[in-house]
């Protein structure tokens, strides 16, 4: 039987024993259900609140000539504007709530003086509009009589906008920027690794307790290598956590389709997100190895902490590191050297890749040497694990075990 | 012919010497019996054959290659500290183990159904294992053990925690396997049962093999031994029996007047000399030929001077050993 074979045979009981627990299924289904509920509730009051309000605004017959500059007005400033045209007294009639329509204003007198007829007070972004629509409207009447062209008086107008330059250099990327989406994404994707980790971390040292305290494991270690029953362990409950991560986020994400959470789905990152994706899956693996190894060294469930909890410390220093060190200076040479340290890539690669900081050579570099202190990684936590699995009672000492 | 080898294992704990040299073989179709008091080593040595633990020197071999990974797979192995997945249910972990020994889905699934059901478990396939009486989970536990058809079987204490039922059984097993071949080597504290089922025996002492044998001739002595009891003072009876030329005696516990006396080969008829004498200081009740039991043999061993050189403070490891 292949290596891989035995490998993936241990996962998939891990995976198997893992999902198929009652547990697991009710949990599960009750956080879809939780979803898909918010998600109904959500999409109700959103659809009800994201109507946009309508205008209705009615004009006097010596008016109309403003209704195109009132039209081009309400388009500029994103208000829906219903335009009717009445007398005085329907008007009136409307405005004291005797009739039908539910009007806010009437413009009748002059065109470049129309008098707006309200209820009690004006509405302060209809007097606005209103009040561009007749300027614009004058202007174009003024210029028309000193012979002009108003089309392109008001092409030229549109086009009269400052144009923003920042005086700091930013690196490459022109879509980066230093807040730009790909760095909020990563940003989320680190946060996101830091959270699998405590969550996995705690699986596989509780796991690998299991086996220790059931004495399971000595009828396994006859059979197969100590690396192989790690590495199957830390397979299984990575397939298991990325199916949770896949049916939740999933479910999120139709609920985001659902809820027209629409700039989600713009966020262009592309190449960046390829890159977050195998950072994940490199960062899980080197500290899933670390926990894996260093649980074997204790014999009893209450004594995990002992080892996790330096593990979940150790987790949040390349977390915090990179959260303060990378946004300012994502080029400095501490960062850079950080960057290239196995336990710190994970975190501190996506996120400068995000920001555009990276030189082209820095990427390869920290995959590669991240990939190979994975199986350095494998052959100590196998050694510490083979050691230290077979120890009953108290903690082992780090030390004892990895001496030969 | 198939033969595993043990060829001068040694293994040193932080401060305790658990195996020296410790040489033996256990032949195709043999059950061999390994006692020893405890942490005498025999569950290191067995942890080593399986390679569980790792041995500083010495090598195992099967047929003459050494035992390594893939070989270990043919090997059916029953610890010391039994262990299973508590939470998985007893048909799905015998598969799972099956077929970490290599076994086909198909071929582990027939395996488990028969071993099961041989061992009086199939009816609880479908329950975690931990659901199980201890007893029953032992059933489990030697199902796990040769459930892949193994070509060899080390089984570290299969009696222990069984009703007489399950002891036949397991015997019954035992003995099966051995006909077909598969060399059986178990460590028991029941010297009955040794004697019983063993073809072959080895005494361990401070991690060293100190009498080995079949059961014939570990109770076969240099010296006859004989019993002898007589109505009179016990004092004057030991005496009495320690006046013959060569012979050794001591007074059996809880019984006045009766003693055992080793006598030396190289007298003649020293036995007619004893007996003579015995007549003349009272009523013999009883003279016999005794041979020593097993459990004779073992607490001559084991208690010839005595210093397992562990501290307190070792781990359980050891103790375990």
């Amino acid at each position: 039987m292949s290596s891989a074979g035995v490998v993936w045979m241990v996962a998939r009981r891990e995976i198997k024993t893992r999902m198929l627990t009652k547990a697991n299924i009710i949990s599960l289904s009750v956080m879809l259900a939780v979803i898909a509920i918010g998600t109904g509730v959500a999409a109700y009051f959103m659809n009800r609140d994201s109507e946009p309000p309508v205008t209705y605004l009615a004009v006097a017959e010596s008016v109309t000539p403003l209704q195109g500059d009132l039209e081009a007005a309400a388009a500029e400033q994103d208000v829906t504007l219903e335009l009717t045209t009445l007398t005085v007294e329907e008007a009136q009639t409307q405005l004291v709530g005797d009739g039908d329509l539910q009007l806010d204003a009437f413009l009748d007198g002059e065109p470049s003086a129309p008098r707006m007829l309200v209820a009690s007070q004006p509405d302060m972004q209809l007097l606005a509009l209103v009040t561009e629509a007749a300027q614009s409207w004058v202007l174009a009447e003024e210029l028309g009589a000193l012979g002009g062209d108003a089309a392109a008086l008001e092409a030229a107008i549109a086009g009269a906008a400052p144009q923003v330059e920042s005086v700091e250099e930013v690196d490459g990327d022109e879509g980066g920027g230093f807040y730009g989406p790909a760095y909020f994404v990563s940003l989320v994707v680190i946060s996101l690794l830091l959270f699998a980790l405590i969550g996995s971390g705690s699986l596989i040292s509780v796991g690998v307790v299991e086996e220790k305290t059931s004495r399971v494991v000595e009828i396994l270690l006859a059979t197969i290598k100590p690396s192989q029953l790690l590495t199957g362990k830390i397979l299984g409950i990575g397939v298991y956590g990325l199916f949770q991560v896949v049916l939740l986020g999933g479910a999120a994400g139709v609920s985001a389709l659902v809820l027209d959470f629409g700039d989600v789905a713009d966020l262009n990152i592309g190449i960046a997100l390829v890159w977050l994706v195998i950072w994940f899956l490199i960062g899980y693996t080197i500290y899933a190895l670390l926990f894996g190894g260093l649980a074997a060294l204790v014999s009893r469930q209450e004594d995990i902490g002992s080892v996790t909890t330096p593990l979940m410390f150790l987790l949040f220093v390349p977390f915090y590191a990179t959260l303060f060190l990378v946004p300012n200076t994502p080029d400095s040479t501490l960062v850079r050297v950080l960057s290239q340290v196995p336990f710190f890539s994970p975190f501190m690669m996506p996120t400068r890749d995000a920001l555009g900081a990276l030189a082209p050579w820095e990427m390869p570099l920290a995959i590669s040497v991240s990939l190979l202190t994975i199986p350095a990684l494998i052959w100590l936590a196998a050694r510490i694990y083979q050691r230290g699995v077979l120890h009953t009672g108290g903690r082992m000492k780090l030390r004892e075990a990895l001496r030969s | 012919m198939s033969v595993l080898e043990i060829d001068h294992l040694n293994k040193t704990y932080t401060h305790l010497r658990a195996l020296s040299d410790l040489t033996f073989d256990v032949r195709a179709g043999e059950i061999f019996g390994f006692v020893g008091s405890n942490g005498a080593g025999k569950t290191t040595a067995m942890r080593i054959m399986l390679g569980v633990l790792a041995a500083d020197s010495g090598q195992v071999r099967w047929n003459g290659v050494e035992l390594d990974l893939d070989a270990r797979r043919r090997v059916g192995y029953m610890p010391e500290e039994r262990g299973l997945y508590p939470k998985m249910k007893v048909g799905e972990q015998l598969v799972y183990l099956a077929r970490l020994h290599g076994m086909s889905a198909a071929e582990a699934t027939t395996a488990v159904d028969l071993w099961t059901d041989r061992l009086g478990v199939g009816a609880r396939r479908g329950d975690p294992v931990e659901k199980l009486s201890l007893g029953n989970q032992q059933r489990v536990q030697l199902a796990a053990a040769l459930v892949h058809d193994p070509d060899v079987l080390v089984l570290d204490e299969p009696f222990s925690g069984l009703d007489p039922v399950a002891v036949d059984v397991m015997s019954a097993v035992l003995r099966e396997r051995a006909q077909a071949g598969v060399p059986v080597i178990f460590s028991s504290h029941q010297l009955d049962l040794v004697e019983r089922l063993c073809d072959r025996v080895g005494i361990i002492r401070s991690g060293t093999m100190e009498a080995l044998g079949t059961i014939d001739e570990l109770r076969t002595t240099d010296r006859p031994q004989w019993l002898l009891d007589v109505h009179a003072e016990p004092d004057a009876v030991l005496a009495l029996a320690e006046a013959v030329p060569g012979a050794r005696a001591r007074a059996v516990p809880g019984r006045p007047g009766t003693v055992v006396v080793e006598l030396s080969d190289s007298h003649d008829s020293a036995e007619q000399q004893l007996l003579g004498r015995a007549l003349a200081l009272g009523s013999v009740r009883e003279f016999s030929r005794v041979r020593p039991t097993l459990a004779d043999r073992f607490r001559d061993v084991v208690s010839a001077e005595d210093s397992p050189a562990g501290s307190p403070a070792d781990t359980r490891d050891e103790e375990a050993a």
